[in-house]
């Protein structure tokens, strides 16, 4: 293949399989994979590195050393916090509060449930705590709310509890007292104490405070986001920088980057690593959002099927929206996530029928990768969305997976036979439409409430649809939605990896406010209310320039963004406003920002919503700073003509479609060129997936290799 | 539709269960054989021939006598009375109305205050075994828990004749 570029290298390290993508400066892009190693990850990433470039014809000694950039994101730390081996913690909190950590949230019992195991009561369950009730201890202390101290810091009890910690055999201490994002200054206290009374005894662990990692409200999500920092995050620091070291002794020259929760990477030397918890899904989301920078889109309506989920975000004026108190591993966390909403299903949900209504369901348990009922070596026995796709003869039992996964065609049939046509009197060919029908009516009623709910239409928006199952079924869930235009980019499967690629370099940073300015407010009101927010500002702006001089990106090389979360003073939501001035000095500067909150309430809400008579909150302060990194090449190539080229041209075959078999064209998707126009009923094929132009659709590729689908009027 | 054998039945009624387990058997719909296999497990741990008809709490069963008539035993072998009537009543009743009698089970000031609250356990006479346990006012009648419609369970619900008494 003769001179490869490679560019990036997004590594996706799971618990069974690491996979690397590989893309090169045409946005070109190789798989690889191979077993992961968990004891030296190093290993299985390069191992998976290697079978990627194998279909390049390079090696890792070639490519790496013209790598410009590496992102990492793995499941090492979510298993660790999953299977509760993390460190061995100590907790300190307020005397009488001893409990709060282990009884957790209510919510906590039933994160990640179905919706109907929510609802069934018996299936609920707390998870062992992550710092068991032994390892904690209480000091007396009191702030209120507004930040006074009711009840100073009991600095006799604070050797004890450390010493008791410290004979326990700790790992790490976590601090976390109530209110502290208002008044750290007893946090801190304890912390130096604890670290004086360790340099004493000759001991020494890691103690995190957590003011000074998450000065936020609602202590059990504080709480438990500093004790993952201790108790899983900064035990994977030593993994990251050995993967780190591994991938420049094969001569790769930059620093390896981690994906994060907040759509940024960050370096794996970052204070706060915990947020690096997540992967995956948001990969796709950041893609999206580098896409449509780049294609000038700025609402995006992202969607992603998968083999167990469906994957929804929304990106609005250009950014993506952040939820600042998420979950995950079924705890409630203090970290800023990329919003999004899931639903459990995929190309790999079960179908079934309920025994009481005779109805078909779907998931929410999937196959997952082992496809279904048609791929005899998965061992599944129940029929999956995907054995109902080869019965349709939507997908090509020869070419799943580029022919790595065969598939049987007759096994599917027999099983959709058996457990859904026979029972409800259907003929197969129908019973399997339906379930397809079925699917894609919930995606779209998802997608259509997701977008309503958030107070938009999706004729704002242009829908973005990828994943391995995304294309299959985009035609079927945008149907009617109305979309401003629906865009399915050629390398779909592996989008996700693309996106990671593409993250920025980016770190942000949170921070709890209670400022409130009444609606007839005095002009002295006003210039302490920004001065408060600003003095926040810096605050953060300080840690995030921190981050960055890490790996040596000088202060003045950060580009800095102030945002500011405001409400309506009583109300309950607020809103994440980017702030359109950067230093704030006058009361004029206020009022800006309040007429910035008010513009933005009124196109969330509705312009008769608005309430300025009842004064403003500022709930927050929130600083992120970028420096560029190379990103991938977005593929651009001169446009041909309408017609496609002859060698694209696979032949036709008989496709189940409304009550019929049809015929429908079958094209390859690589082959075809920039221009080209197709019409339904057609299907383009490429090694990870699938794209139906159903009968009356159409569908152009752009010079981007991206294809737009035309729904008939 | 799940099938799971014996064995997972088997610890489902003992409790030994794995939760993950379990949990997968809630979330999922029933498997049609659930019925006869907890049935066969009861019916192959009680001393006594009498065929079993439905569970009717720990340790209660309704069963068949050959006679035909219903009634509720104890896995002892102890019989209670007519499935229509309350087995309760038939039993042994220890009521803890006291503050003594409440803190054997509770630490002080943890316990109901017996003028509001009182506790009625109900055991069997033969065996001594604990059927029942009941928070309740003081003044509050002795309630029979249900009273099942066999007849329409096997035959609209499981779709079966209900089993006859074996003649002769």
């Amino acid at each position: 293949m003769g001179s490869i570029n490679a560019q990036i290298l997004a590594i996706d390290a799971g618990g069974t399989m690491t996979d690397t993508f590989i893309i090169n400066d045409k946005g070109e892009f190789v798989v690889g994979k191979a077993q992961s190693t968990p004891d030296d990850e190093s290993i299985g990433l390069l191992n998976s590195a290697r079978d990627a470039l194998s279909y390049w014809n390079t090696t890792v000694e070639e490519a790496f050393p013209q790598l410009v950039a590496g992102v990492y994101s793995g499941t090492a730390m979510l298993n660790r916090l999953v299977s509760r081996k993390g460190r061995r913690v100590g907790l300190i909190v307020n005397k009488g509060m001893e409990d709060f950590h282990r009884m957790g949230r209510a919510i906590q019992a039933y994160l990640g449930y179905s919706y109907s195991d929510r609802l069934h009561l018996n299936t609920h369950r707390y998870d062992p705590p992550l710092v068991p009730r032994e390892l904690t201890r209480g000091i007396t202390e009191r702030v209120d709310l507004f930040g006074n101290v009711v009840i100073p810091l009991y600095e006799h009890e604070v050797e004890q509890a450390v010493v008791e910690l410290l004979d326990q055999q700790v790992e790490a201490i976590v601090i976390s007292f109530l209110h502290s994002y208002k008044y750290p200054a007893h946090e801190r206290k304890v912390r130096d104490m604890a670290k004086a009374i360790m340099n004493k005894r000759g001991q020494e662990v890691p103690i995190f405070a957590s003011v000074d990692y998450y000065p936020l409200r609602k202590e059990s999500h504080r709480t438990n986001t500093t004790i993952i920092e201790a108790y899983a995050a900064d035990p994977s620091r030593e993994t990251l920088l050995k993967i780190d070291k591994r991938v420049k002794e094969r001569g790769a020259k930059f620093d390896l980057r981690v994906m994060a929760s907040h759509g940024g990477t960050i370096s794996y030397r970052a204070n706060e690593l915990a947020r690096t918890l997540v992967s995956g899904p948001i990969g796709g989301v950041v893609g999206a959002k580098y896409l449509g920078e780049h294609l000038g889109i700025r609402n995006i309506a992202c969607s992603d099927i998968g083999g167990t989920s469906f994957d929804m975000a929304l990106i609005t004026q250009g950014d993506l929206s952040i939820n600042t108190s998420p979950d995950m591993a079924r705890l409630v966390l203090s970290l800023p996530l990329v919003a999004m909403d899931t639903v459990g299903a995929g190309a790999g949900s079960f179908v079934r029928i309920d025994p009481n209504f005779k109805s078909i369901t779907l998931g929410p348990d999937s196959a997952g990768y082992r496809v279904g009922v048609c791929n005899p070596a998965g061992g599944i026995e129940t029929v999956t969305v995907s054995d109902c796709h080869v019965v349709l003869g939507l997908i090509n039992p020869d070419n799943f997976l580029g022919g790595e996964v065969k598939l049987y065609p007759e096994r599917a049939y027999q099983a959709v036979k058996e457990q859904i046509a026979d029972p409800l009197g259907l003929t197969v060919e129908d019973a399997a439409y339906g379930v397809i029908d079925l699917l894609e009516s919930q995606l779209r009623n998802y997608l259509e409430s997701m977008i309503l709910g958030k107070g938009y239409s999706p004729s704002q928006y242009v829908c973005f649809s990828y994943g391995g199952g995304g294309p299959l079924h985009t035609a079927g869930y945008t149907k009617g939605l109305g979309f401003e235009d629906i865009l399915v980019p050629a390398w779909a499967a592996g989008f996700s990896a693309f996106g990671c690629g593409a993250a920025d370099f980016e770190y942000r940073y949170d921070k709890t406010l209670d400022i409130n300015v009444n609606a007839a407010a005095a002009e002295q009101e006003k210039t302490d209310a920004i001065g408060e927010l600003q003095q926040a500002w810096v605050e953060l702006m300080d840690k995030v320039a921190d981050e960055f001089e890490k790996n040596g990106f000088p202060r003045n090389q950060v580009e800095f963004r102030f945002y500011f979360r405001m409400q309506y003073q009583g109300q309950l939501n607020d809103l994440e406003i980017e702030s359109p001035i950067q230093a704030l000095r006058t009361v004029e500067d206020w009022n800006v920002l309040v007429h910035t909150f008010e513009e933005t309430y009124g196109r969330v809400y509705a312009k008769a919503a608005r309430s300025p008579e009842l004064g403003y909150s500022v709930t927050g302060a929130i600083v992120r700073g970028i420096v560029e990194v190379p990103k991938p090449k977005i593929p651009e190539e001169p446009l041909g003509g309408e017609q496609p080229p002859q060698d694209a041209y696979l032949g036709s075959r008989p496709v189940y479609w409304k009550g019929k078999w049809t015929t429908a064209d079958i094209w390859e998707m690589e082959k075809l060129k920039a221009g080209n126009r197709i019409k339904g009923f057609a299907i383009l094929e490429s090694s990870a997936t699938t794209f139906v132009i159903p009968p009356g659709y159409e569908t152009r590729l752009d010079r981007h290799r991206i294809f737009h689908l035309k729904e008939p009027k | 539709m799940p099938k799971y054998d014996k064995r997972t039945i088997e610890e489902l009624i003992d409790g030994t269960i794995d939760f993950f387990k379990l949990k997968e058997m809630l979330s999922h719909f029933k498997d049609p054989e659930r019925f006869d296999t907890y049935l066969g497990i009861l019916q192959e741990r009680v001393p006594w021939e009498d065929r079993i008809l439905l569970p009717a709490g720990l340790h209660l069963y309704i069963v068949q006598k050959e006679s035909g008539d219903r009634i509720v035993k104890c896995d002892c072998g102890h019989e209670f009375c007519d499935y229509r009537d309350n087995w309760k009543l038939h039993a042994l009743i220890y009521v803890r109305d006291t503050e003594e009698k409440l803190e054997e089970l509770y630490p002080k000031l943890l316990a109901p205050d017996p003028q509001w609250q009182v506790i009625r356990e109900y055991y069997c006479p033969s065996c001594g075994v604990q059927l029942e346990v009941e928070n309740v006012t003081p003044w509050y009648p002795v309630i029979k828990d249900f009273e099942p419609d066999i007849d329409a369970f096997y035959e609209e619900w499981l779709g079966r004749p209900v089993p006859q008494p074996k003649v002769g």
